[in-house]
């Protein structure tokens, strides 16, 4: 049973075998390799002829690089593959070379070979490299043309990275922008933004708990100090601290972390003496409740239910308790004013609040209140930028619906696909 | 109405003149009825209450307002001086007490526990009136002022700034259509009243002030030249109270513009003599205009004879001054007063009067428009 | 004073004691209705040398006597009452603003809230508010017991807090004008009138704080909560003050008073009164204005809500300087369609300052002094936009589709669409040459929107009808519809994305004596005329995104008034931005406002 199984197998094999005649393609020829220019001294291009059987013979062109050279001396080269590419292919980029190495890299490496030992000996510090490669043409049934070897090149470095061209037309629109928007602040021209009516509406709230004799109550979010929210309510605290230090009003400040208490205090100190008001600070309003979420939330609503602060200011991170604490200042009939960047929680803050500052708008508190110069024009810099991003993403949109619609393999459709290659893998990386 | 009322200017030789001086609040009159007194004799004084200076203790001992009246070291009318303490809190066990002191000198006022805040009012500030002009007392009214007299040389400006101040009358043009220039003001117009003769230049405004005259009165001035020395733009006509170092008068009005000959020569006539001067012009129901007052000496009430006051009638053959371009600053004579209203070039309907220029011609004004010389 | 019966009242005799002019008309029932016959003024007699102003009251008086052959004045010089044949009237009512009128200081506690809320109850009793204490208007204490003490007002208004809310705040304020122990302006045998308006709560505390040195009455509060104001127990304490303290210690008035048969009212209270009425009556919203030489009253009723503004130094003559400072030369230059060399002006000015009761003799100083007007007028108007606006401090309720619409309290409730009528008064508007300058300064000035009706106080009477209303309205309506205002017309304006040379709205026009249709080109204005009491239906079809009044490309149709100048279809955008010299030209040409000059050139 086993026998005549095997003898057919192999009478099978000798079979096809027969059938083509095993012979190795004809090389590639012309292997050029030039150094890549605007890099790091990291790639080198390489160029070569197809092999003349490339169609019918060829699965793949290999390609291998070796170190030919270091310094003034020449090394026998121990070629590895770099890469393996189509038939048809005639350039390849060889990425991530090194123009030199280190002394004791070379020493670890070539300390054997005897004329590397006397370079180092003489103290030679230039161990440049020379790269030599070879393409072999790898023939469908596995065999291997005869190699092309190029003569020993070094890579170089030039003062700028091509690859990063569009980065830096990036930063000088972006930057640019920031810069002469500045510049433009200073010199007197109007920049507008948004009316913010939150912001705009403080005067409203501290002037409403001055009146009616009750407290302004300001939560600064749950997160600690380290989250840019909690840093961005402190900034708006500092405003409506200032306020009602102008118009004599109680501002009460629990917290849910000590480091925020601390921060807090120093804030509104520093409010109530910018607004000529030192003595009437009084530190004992600014305090730690728990760093429970929950128990924060509970005091709070027991504190709202018992005391009816007139003004009631949310401005930072919050999560589960911000319909919780909104509901009840509105049920109070207090005037709220929040300010989130958490997107989950802003449709809450919206319904129950007189005034919600929506995510950007939040972060760009500080600039809408000073009115500094380069703040506005930082903030109005950005913007630029944004409009920027959001151009090109468009484009980029409607360049893959047209090249789907057109058929992305052939004419306006390819050239489609490669634009939004292009816009995707070299302008936005 | 028959005849026609129009408001103008006073420039006499010799007129009786009363000046009212009064305390700005009750005091003590310091001159008797009948007393000559000089210009800058003080002729009353008082003492205006101390400024106020709210000190919220509560706010600083932290304590509520109801505590206070307990801490306090003073009781209301107890003097106080700057830095003493002015109440303490209990502290605790008698330890840790914080102490509030005084920024200011004065009496302790009111203590309110409502608040938490105490008044302190400072030191009752000395207030005097000088009798500005030299002349005799002639009404006392008590503990408010004093009514002065004398027979004077007065001419009226038509606007003014700087309050009121005195020197002696220098001229510094030659003709009453002469720029005042810089060139003109020599240093020993120190505290004197300069008399220019047309526009007051901006430099010759500076020049004086460099100098330390008293006062300059002119023709006219620009108004740039105003904004400049005033450093904003004057909207309302209510002058007097500004801190500018000297008083400035123009006769005339704004712009390129003579000063009325007659002005000039009365001025040109008393130079050399002592005068008041007040800038203070208030344009107003109540007006006030700027006044330039030469007390007349025994002699000089012996040659000037005294005119007769005016009636401000619109009568033909009376000196009149047209106060509106396009014929803005000329001088001429009333002609004919026509009583039926005429239209105007503007399409307005107005009376108007004929006025004879001193060139010979005459011209068709509204009524409105022109102002008596008087005197 | 005596009850009144309406129905036995026949000859109504109205005066009004102004600064400088005292004014009176003669209202009679003519033909079974109410129409004012004839009218007469003498200067007022408030100072010395007569010091007793029903000395010119009887001379102007008098001088309408004489016109209307009646005898109304007897030997002894008092007004005859009641009408008997030919002699006498049946109703003598008056108003004043003599003496500067009604100066008031006052104070609340957030400058937003309560103390706008009193200055809204002052400006709206007729009085002047020289200035607004607040524990928010960045004074020190120290600085506002200063002021407080500089100040020498007629009476002081305090308010603050809601009813239960804030106690410290009122009793500080109290305290800060208890020790500065302000000044009466007339004479010093009376006490300093003050009223509380504030927080009930703090009403006692407010007692304790005050001595005798001072007359405190308390009334209700102005703001018993944030959401809704209270104004009228405050207003009609001001005027009872004003009488009693105020008016009692001015020379003369009190004979006055007791001639009259309706309490006095301060001239600026009466107007706005009769505008009130107006509003109310026929349902529209109104502005009017009354430009002085010192200062510019701005009075509306927008959706039944009354506001006044004073303008104190945007005036034609004594504050004329300071209406160029504030609007800037080249503001007002823009309004000059042709040149003017800038210094010269500039003194021009000046010299109209100094001497304010010069008047324009050429063309060229009317076209420069309306220009200025425009502006006086536009300054004032922006002024008064910014002041009457809903409340501030009021909760807002919320839905999420706000997210990006969410508004501030406190905007403005003045709406140029929504605006109906324009009345305006003063000796620029009044005595313009020409009715067709009248309008397109008030066109100019106010911008108004859509389809509004414009028009002039005559005589300016508006101030006697004011007071009648309150005793007489029916009178008071009669005259104010036949003989008051004098309609000018009716102004169509469009309002949208202006494009030079496209079309704004087509227009089609039928009544009978005015058949027109076309179209308007962003830029033009055109001149159609309507006589007085002539109406027609104009139907406006805006371009697209453009309102005429119905909303943005909406179709309008209404009948329009007519009036002395006509009907003016302006399409020149909102806001009103001015081209070049030539475009101004072809504007005014568009109205043929300065006919004369034309024939110049």
């Amino acid at each position: 049973m086993k026998f005549p199984m095997n003898g057919w197998f192999v009478a099978l094999l000798c079979g096809t075998a027969t059938a083509q005649t095993p012979y190795p393609p004809a090389p590639p020829t012309n292997l050029v390799a030039v150094d890549h220019g605007w890099d790091a001294a990291t790639k080198i291009d390489l160029s070569w002829d197809l092999s003349a059987d490339d169609a019918e013979q060829v699965r793949s062109y290999q390609v291998l690089k070796a170190v030919g050279r270091i310094g003034d001396v020449t090394i026998e080269p121990d070629f590895k593959p770099v890469e393996s590419v189509d038939p048809g292919t005639a350039e390849f980029r060889v990425k991530d070379l090194k123009a030199q190495l280190k002394r004791w890299e070379v020493e670890q490496e070539y300390g054997d070979n005897e004329a590397i030992a006397a370079l180092l000996a003489d103290g030679s510090k230039s161990f440049k490299i020379g790269y030599v490669f070879q393409v072999v043409a790898m023939g469908k049934d596995g065999s291997r043309s005869a190699t092309q070897t190029a003569s020993p090149i070094t890579p170089t470095m030039q003062i700028f990275d091509g690859s990063r061209f569009w980065f830096s037309v990036m930063t000088f629109i972006f930057c640019g922008a920031v810069i002469a928007f500045i510049y433009l602040a200073r010199s007197g021209m109007p920049l507008k933004i948004r009316k913010i009516a939150g912001l705009d509406a403080v005067d409203e709230a501290v002037g409403r708990a001055t009146e009616m004799g009750r407290s302004v109550m300001f939560i600064v979010g749950i997160q600690d100090m380290n989250d840019i929210q909690t840093i961005a309510g402190i900034n708006i605290l500092a405003r409506v601290a200032r306020t009602a230090a102008e118009y004599d009003a109680k501002i009460e400040v629990p917290t849910s972390r000590a480091l925020v208490m601390a921060t807090a205090r120093e804030t509104v100190q520093s409010a109530f003496l910018k607004a000529g008001r030192p003595e009437a600070y009084n530190e004992d309003l600014i305090y730690y409740v728990t760093d429970e979420q929950f128990g924060f939330v509970a005091y709070l609503q027991g504190m709202m239910v018992r005391e009816k602060p007139a003004a009631c200011f949310y401005m930072g991170s919050f999560f589960a308790e911000s319909l919780i604490l909104a509901e009840t200042g509105n049920s109070i009939g207090a005037i709220q004013i929040a300010g989130t960047a958490q997107p989950a929680q802003l449709p809450f803050f919206v319904a129950a609040c007189d005034y919600t500052l929506i995510g950007e708008e939040f972060f760009a508190a500080s600039a809408y209140l000073t009115g500094s110069p380069e703040e506005l024009g930082s903030l109005k810099g950005q913007d630029v930028g944004k409009l920027v991003v959001a151009a090109i993403l468009i484009a980029g949109v409607l360049m893959s619906t047209m090249a789907a619609i057109l058929g992305p393999d052939q004419g306006i459709g390819k050239s489609l696909v490669d634009a939004v290659k292009y816009l995707k893998d070299v302008i936005l990386t | 109405m028959a005849t026609a009322y129009t408001p103008g200017l006073t420039v006499t030789a010799r007129t009786t003149h009363r000046v009212r001086r009064l305390l700005p609040i009750s005091g003590d009159v310091l001159v008797k009825k009948g007393d000559t007194v000089a210009s800058q004799d003080i002729v009353a004084e008082t003492f205006m209450p101390g400024d106020i200076t709210p000190v919220n203790i509560a706010n600083i001992l932290s304590l509520p307002p109801g505590d206070v009246a307990e801490c306090m070291l003073k009781k209301e009318g107890d003097p106080v001086e700057a830095g003493e303490p002015i109440a303490r809190t209990k502290g605790i066990f008698g330890l840790f007490k914080n102490t509030c002191t005084a920024r200011v000198g004065g009496t302790l006022e009111s203590i309110s526990s409502v608040t938490g805040q105490v008044m302190i009012r400072g030191e009752p500030e000395p207030v005097s009136v000088r009798a500005y002009l030299s002349g005799d007392v002639m009404t006392v009214l008590p503990d408010e002022g004093v009514e002065i007299e004398t027979d004077v040389s007065f001419v009226q400006g038509i606007f003014g700034v700087g309050g009121e101040t005195y020197g002696r009358i220098v001229m510094a043009c030659e003709s009453h259509e002469q720029e005042l220039t810089a060139e003109l003001i020599k240093p020993v117009m120190k505290e004197c009243i300069i008399v220019g003769g047309a526009r007051m230049t901006g430099s010759a405004i500076e020049r004086a002030r460099e100098i330390g005259a008293s006062a300059i009165v002119s023709g006219g001035m620009d108004d740039e030249d105003l904004r400049d020395f005033l450093g904003y733009d004057l909207g309302v006509a209510i002058t007097g109270s500004e801190d500018v170092g000297i008083t400035l008068i123009i006769t005339e009005g704004f712009g390129d513009i003579a000063m009325a000959a007659r002005t000039f020569k009365l001025l040109g006539s008393r130079a050399g003599a002592d005068a008041s001067v007040n800038g203070a012009t208030q344009i107003r129901a109540g007006v006030m205009r700027p006044e330039i007052l030469i007390p007349l000496t025994a002699e000089g009430r012996a040659k000037s004879p005294k005119s007769a006051p005016s009636d401000g009638q619109l009568v033909p053959g009376r000196p009149v001054r047209i106060i509106r371009d396009p014929y803005f600053g000329v001088l001429g004579t009333v002609g004919a007063l026509p009583s039926e209203p005429q239209v105007l070039d503007s399409g307005s309907k107005a009376r108007v009067l004929e006025v004879k220029l001193d060139s010979g011609d005459s011209v068709i004004i509204p009524r409105a428009n022109v102002e008596l010389i008087e005197g | 004073m005596t009850t009144i019966d309406p129905d036995t009242v026949k000859v109504i005799l109205a005066t009004d004691c102004g600064s400088t002019t005292t004014k009176a008309i003669l209202i009679q029932f003519v033909d079974g209705q109410y129409r004012q016959t004839h009218r007469g003024e003498a200067p007022t007699s408030v100072e010395e040398p007569f010091a007793d102003v029903t000395i010119g009251v009887i001379n102007a008086v008098t001088e309408v006597a004489e016109l209307a052959d009646r005898k109304l004045v007897d030997a002894d010089g008092r007004i005859i009452q009641p009408a008997k044949g030919n002699a006498g009237c049946d109703l003598y009512i008056s108003t004043s603003s003599a003496g500067g009128g009604l100066q008031m200081l006052v104070a609340g506690v957030v400058r937003q809230m309560t103390a706008e809320s009193a200055k809204r109850a002052a400006l709206g009793a007729g009085a002047i508010v020289m200035d607004v204490i607040a524990s928010n208007d960045e004074r020190r204490p120290h600085d506002q017991i200063q002021r407080i003490r500089e100040l020498r007002p007629d009476m002081i208004l305090i308010s603050g807090g809601t009813d239960g809310g804030t106690t410290t705040h009122v009793v500080q304020i109290a305290e800060l004008i208890a020790p500065a122990k302000p000044q009466p302006r007339f004479g010093s045998d009376y006490r300093m009138p003050i009223i509380y308006a504030g927080n009930a709560k703090a009403a006692s505390l407010i007692e304790d704080v005050f001595d005798d040195t001072v007359d405190l009455a308390i009334v209700e509060n102005l703001r018993p909560v944030l959401e809704r104001e209270n104004l009228g127990p405050a207003r009609d304490k001001i005027h009872d003050v004003f009488l009693e303290h105020v008016m009692a210690h001015a020379p003369g008035y009190d004979k006055l008073m007791s001639w009259v048969d309706a309490p006095i009212m301060p001239t600026p209270g009466a107007v706005g009164n009769i505008l009130q009425t107006i509003a109310e009556r026929q349902s529209i919203n109104a502005v009017g204005v009354d430009i002085g030489g010192a200062t510019t009253d701005v009075f509306s009723v927008f959706g039944g809500t009354f506001n006044r503004t004073v303008s104190a130094n945007l005036g034609m003559s004594y504050s004329i300087s300071n209406v160029c400072a504030e609007a800037t030369m080249p503001n007002i230059l823009r309004w000059v369609h042709f040149d003017m060399d800038e210094r010269e002006l500039r003194n021009r000015v000046k010299n109209k300052m100094i001497r304010p009761t010069t008047i324009p003799q050429t063309i060229e100083a009317l076209v420069f002094e309306q220009a200025v007007a425009r502006e006086a007028l536009r300054l004032a108007y922006q002024q008064h936009k910014e002041f009457a606006t809903t409340l501030k401090g009021v909760q807002q309720q919320r839905t999420v589709g706000d997210t990006f619409s969410q508004q501030t309290g406190g905007q403005t409730i003045v709406d140029s669409m929504k605006l109906d009528l324009i009345v305006g008064s003063g000796g620029v508007l009044s005595h313009a040459p020409r009715m067709h300058q009248t309008a397109l300064m008030l066109i100019d000035a106010f911008q108004p929107e859509g389809i509004t009706r414009l028009a002039k106080d005559s005589i300016f009477m508006m101030p006697h009808l004011g007071v009648l209303a309150q005793v007489h309205p029916k009178a008071a309506m009669e005259v104010f519809d036949r003989d008051c205002l004098i309609y000018l017309g009716t102004c169509v304006a469009s309002v949208g994305p202006a494009k030079a040379g496209r079309t704004s709205f087509e227009y089609a026009i039928t009544g009978d004596t005015l058949n027109e249709s076309g179209e308007m080109c962003w830029g033009d204005l055109k001149l159609l005329a309507l006589g007085q009491q002539e109406t027609a239906r104009i139907t406006l079809t805006p371009a697209r995104g453009v309102d005429v009044g119905g909303g943005p490309g909406k179709r309008v149709e209404q009948t329009v008034h007519g009036g002395t100048v006509g009907l003016v279809l302006d399409a020149r955008g909102r806001p009103l931005v001015l081209g070049d010299a030539p475009e101004v030209e072809r504007w005014v040409n568009a109205l043929d406002l300065y006919p004369q000059m034309a024939a110049m050139v």
